[in-house]
């Protein structure tokens, strides 16, 4: 099993959390603290990079779904990047992809809040 | 008297801390103030007082403070004692054991030990050798849980590394169906076997088993792995390549290890096999005529040097079986500790099996045998050659294949089962797409069996079978059913309800399974769950 590692860039008003490895039902609290983090610094919407992915499972989904839940209370806006073509497939299956945005990468996620 | 003699042994060597807390002491005044400028007082004595020396039994009953010049006892250990500069010994009593000793030196001022200084000496002891007793077993049950967590860590190494060097694909050969199946111990032990691709599209089988366990064996089974294939890629002889490895093998292997080991080169056009053998178990081979063993005899690899290995040779007729397996398989024990055994084995093999019915029909029969609750004890290898009957040339056709194998059923080990079906499907032509469904299906499936199957437990293992056929690829996925069946996801999972709070944000588990793949089934017979995964080779082509 590969770590999940977190790491959350906010120097822009766009918050990123880059995520690289495993998401699994193990990643609760890394993604959770980046998640805190990001919203005590006050960032309107948090662009979940997912370019360093590795493996992400039913338990990893039930996670993003939670951080959706928290989102929608706190009236965050969530995007999504970096997706390779078969987690694109399993959001769009689960239709994950009409709560979260999905973009190509990174800059065009950030561009879509900016618009 | 083991059991009393096991503290003492190390109160008084150097290990233990309580020793720091009861030093020899030359001072005059209580131990508690031992002064730090007199450096005996932070010392301990290093005297080993041997099981049966008398001055055990004197202690264990002595009613206080024992004056070493006055005692008349025939004890190597009071003369080390006296040696060492000790006057008076304070035993340590908790519940009737004695679990250590004060030692003091002389008093300074050169006067024997007052009434007053035994009295306290005695107070003193009886309150300390409770603590210390305590303090004995905290230490005990601390070390042995750091030893339970050392074997654990390293039989999770040890998996690692047999997992690394089994083959992650089977050789698929036209007119051939090849089977492989190996299921861990829970102390690996250091079974292996290997597909060697050679010149002239011949085959190198290697199958071998390294005596003891764990992380020792895993490191020579990797080794051993390493040099066959490597004289594989020199020679075309099995008695050759033995011989070199067993030259290699042989001045570091560790004491008391060897390898067993068999390697046969097979001719897929013909079905002539050559092989020789290191002591290993020697193959059966099914024919219409019967079940019969192909001997050849040779020491195991790493014993003495110069060994020569005898060559046997023979042809596999089409409608024939081939087996080759490990000890773990005769070897294995039911509930009255009966043991499986040849006779058990060769009545399985008597039936003529077509493709990998076999390697299933084997591990039925073990598991038939062995029960539900069955601990297994060593590893189990199991490697199976069909050779297709009749003349039917299957060229054209898709190729065919089944690869077998266990995962301990531990959290996160549902990887190592995509992994490994990743690789066996590899050269199948199947989509990347639909490669990376099959995976997810697969990992899902697995996490359940480890979950519910397991309930965890790395002893608890999960089989994968893989089977291709020409139009469809289809992995089982067997587990114990420790918790009974898994529970079928009451409501399909719903992202409008979940975000509502409605559901709860977890359950994608069934759904993803039956997204991804043709076809889900279940079937359960009471002591194992297996769940069919099926997925069409090829795309259809339109909905």
């Amino acid at each position: 099993m590969n770590a999940t590692s977190v790491a959350l860039d906010r120097s822009g008003p766009v918050a990123t959390m880059r995520i690289a490895g495993d998401i699994t039902s193990s990643s609760e609290a890394e993604l959770m603290a980046a998640y805190t983090q990001a919203v005590d610094g006050g960032a309107p919407a948090i662009v979940l990079d997912f370019r360093g992915l590795e493996y992400m499972n039913s338990g990893g989904i039930g996670l993003l779904v939670t951080l959706l839940v928290r989102a929608q209370r706190g009236g965050i806006r969530l995007l999504a990047s970096g997706l390779s073509e078969h987690y694109r497939e399993i959001l769009a299956l689960t239709r994950l992809d009409e709560a979260i945005e999905i973009h190509e990468d990174e800059a065009a996620a950030i561009a879509a809040v900016k618009v | 008297m083991t059991a009393l003699t096991r503290p003492i042994r190390r109160l008084l060597g150097q290990t233990a801390p309580a020793i720091e807390a009861a030093p020899a002491t030359r001072t005059a005044e209580p131990i508690a103030e031992a002064s730090p400028t007199v450096d005996a007082a932070t010392s301990t004595i290093g005297i080993d007082i041997a099981e049966s020396d008398p001055l055990l039994a004197y202690l264990q009953s002595a009613p206080g403070p024992v004056d070493l010049a006055r005692l008349e006892l025939e004890s190597p250990a009071v003369t080390a004692l006296r040696d060492a500069g000790v006057a008076l010994i304070v035993p340590l009593v908790s519940q009737g054991e004695l679990i250590g000793t004060l030692n003091l030196g002389p008093r300074l001022s050169e006067q024997d030990y007052s009434t007053d200084d035994r009295r306290l000496l005695t107070t003193l002891a009886a309150q300390a050798a409770p603590a210390i007793r305590v303090a004995q077993l905290v230490r005990e049950q601390a070390h042995e849980a750091a030893e339970r967590e050392r074997m654990e860590q390293e039989m999770r190494v040890a998996t690692l590394i047999q997992q690394q060097f089994l083959p992650r694909e089977l050789p698929s050969l036209p007119q051939w169906q090849i089977a492989a199946y190996y299921g861990p111990a829970r102390a690996v032990g250091g079974d292996f076997y290997d597909f060697i691709e050679m010149p002239g599209g011949r085959l190198g089988i290697a199958v071998g088993d390294v005596t003891d366990k764990g992380v020792p064996a895993a490191l020579v089974m990797a080794r051993t792995h390493s040099i066959l294939r490597a004289e594989a890629s020199r020679s075309d002889s099995p008695g050759e390549i033995l011989a070199r490895a067993n030259a290699l093998l042989e001045p570091e292997m560790p004491a008391r290890m060897f390898v067993t080991c068999l390697f046969a080169i097979l001719e897929p056009e013909t079905g002539r096999i050559v092989m020789a053998n290191a002591g290993h178990n020697l193959p059966y081979i099914r024919t219409d005529d019967g079940v019969i063993e192909l001997r050849a005899t040779g020491m195991p690899l790493g014993l003495m040097p110069d060994i020569r290995y005898e060559e046997t040779e023979g042809v596999i007729a089409p409608g024939s079986n081939v087996l080759l397996y490990s000890d773990g398989l005769v070897e294995a024990h039911d509930v009255t500790q009966q043991m499986y055994g040849f006779p058990r084995l060769r009545e399985a093999m008597t039936v003529d099996d077509a493709g990998s019915e076999l390697l299933d029909r084997l591990l039925e029969t073990l598991h038939e045998f062995t029960g539900a609750d069955w601990e297994q004890e060593d590893d189990i290898t199991l490697v199976t050659l069909r050779r297709a009957s009749g003349v039917s040339d299957q060229t054209g056709e898709a190729p065919t294949m089944t690869s077998a194998f266990s995962i301990p059923g531990e959290e996160g080990n549902e990887r190592l089962a995509m992994d490994r079906v990743g690789g066996a499907v590899a050269d199948l032509g199947i989509s990347p797409a639909r490669l990376e469904r099959l995976k997810t299906a697969v990992s899902e499936a697995t996490m359940n069996a480890i979950e519910y199957g397991s309930q965890g437990r790395a002893d608890v293992p999960v089989d994968v079978e893989v089977e291709a056929t020409p139009d469809a690829v289809i992995v089982r996925i067997t587990d114990r059913a420790l918790s009974g069946a898994v529970p079928e996801d009451a409501e399909t999972p719903d992202i409008d309800l979940k975000l509502a709070g409605a559901q709860k944000a977890r359950g994608w588990g069934l759904f993803l399974i039956q997204n991804m793949v043709d076809s889900m089934d279940v079937t359960t017979d009471g002591s194992t769950q297996t769940v069919t995964l099926t997925m069409a080779r090829k795309e259809p082509t339109d909905g």
